[in-house]
């Protein structure tokens, strides 16, 4: 409780109440209730690309079992550990947040950017080895280590549900940027003030969720 | 009213203020479980592997929606909404594979595992082409699977 942010709030910090909500709680319960049924719908984009895993896995296992022995298992795994720690980071900065401890916010969030990009050069590794040896989706498949029935559509939705993820990195990279920003010029956050570090915060976490998903799908089984 | 009080209750639940300690400890959860999917996953377990990575996997993820996300101190809106797109993703998932599971054998697509029939010919290449890949023809000349050309 050492911070200066923290003694200054009280009057200051509180965030603008919309006319429409009755008080502040009801406007951060609407707020995390929005949130959740944006994820909801993320949730069900990423759904549909399941849908198709399950369907060709169960056409084509033989295709599968080779394409996902063909993965770099050492930097899915990598990847794995660099994603759950930033969560953990991100997690972090809503507890700072609440806090008041601006720039431990910022800390942190800078912290997960740094391995957003380190995840995001691992992918570019990934897919640079990919490309160079042929194994891509559909027609463009030329690789002639693995030539089995439905290689090619294994390859398919290998680089969509990737690249899908890779995308929402991007944009959650973009989001805890403005509150890193945030966090460390206007140092507002606060005890009754911390929804947008929260929500960022959610965004990544979901960002997580669906590589915990991906990551046994695509390179273990 | 019914709103106002969940709001409050909600309210109340994020600002009892737990320690950091707790999100240390579920990272070291998930490192762990991390680490248990990565070594199944290598044994390449024959029947129950997809199963156990998926347990594996939802176990991970609830530590996560759970505790990352604050779903365990939220009230009922959010938890309804999170629990509708689970199950909407289960039924998704299952309807598509029982109408494969249970379809007419001929309506598979050629060449997959439930047909019977050869996979069609797209014309790339006698060999190579029925594999639905466009091979490029200048880099399969000297592999041992293509014929050297006779003279």
């Amino acid at each position: 409780m050492q911070s200066s942010a923290h003694t200054a709030d009280g009057a200051e910090n509180l965030p603008r109440l919309a006319g429409h909500f009755a008080s502040l709680e009801v406007q951060n319960h609407a707020a995390r209730l929005g949130m959740w049924l944006f994820l909801a719908t993320e949730i069900l984009l990423f759904a549909g690309l399941f849908v198709c895993y399950g369907c060709y896995r169960f056409l084509y296992p033989e295709a599968w079992a080779a394409g996902s022995r063909s993965l770099d298992l050492t930097m899915g795994t990598v990847n794995t550990i660099v994603l759950i720690t930033s969560s953990l980071t991100a997690a972090l900065a809503v507890h700072y947040a609440k806090e008041g401890e601006n720039k431990k916010v910022g800390v942190m969030f800078a912290l997960t950017l740094l391995m957003a990009v380190g995840f995001l050069v691992i992918k570019y590794f990934e897919y640079a080895h990919k490309f160079h040896i042929g194994t891509l989706p559909g027609r463009y498949y030329h690789y002639e280590g693995i030539q089995v029935t439905g290689i090619p559509l294994y390859f398919t939705v290998y680089f969509c549900s990737t690249a899908l993820h890779a995308f929402h990195v991007v944009i959650g990279m973009a989001v805890l940027s403005v509150a890193m920003v945030r966090a460390f010029r206007k140092k507002d956050f606060g005890p009754k003030n911390y929804t947008m570090v929260e929500l960022g915060s959610m965004y990544w976490h979901l960002v997580d969720l669906v590589w915990i998903f991906l990551f046994p799908m695509l390179y273990l089984v | 009213m019914a709103i106002a009080n969940e709001s409050h209750q909600e309210e109340k639940n994020m600002d009892a203020h737990h320690g950091a300690g707790r999100y240390w400890l579920i990272w070291g959860v998930l490192l762990v479980l991390t680490v248990v999917t990565v070594v199944t996953g290598r044994m390449h377990l024959p029947s129950f592997g997809l199963l156990l990575a998926l347990v594996i996997a939802t176990v991970k993820g609830t530590l996560v929606t759970l505790y990352f996300m604050h779903l365990a101190e939220h009230r009922g809106a959010n938890r309804l909404v999170f629990g509708v797109s689970i199950l909407f993703v289960v039924l998704m998932l299952v309807i598509p594979m029982a109408d494969l599971g249970t379809r007419f054998r001929g309506a598979n697509p050629p060449g997959s595992q439930y047909s019977d029939l050869q996979p069609a010919d797209i014309g790339t290449g006698t060999q190579r082409g029925r594999f639905g890949g466009g091979v490029r023809q200048t880099e399969t000349k000297d592999t041992p699977e293509t014929p050297a050309p006779h003279h």
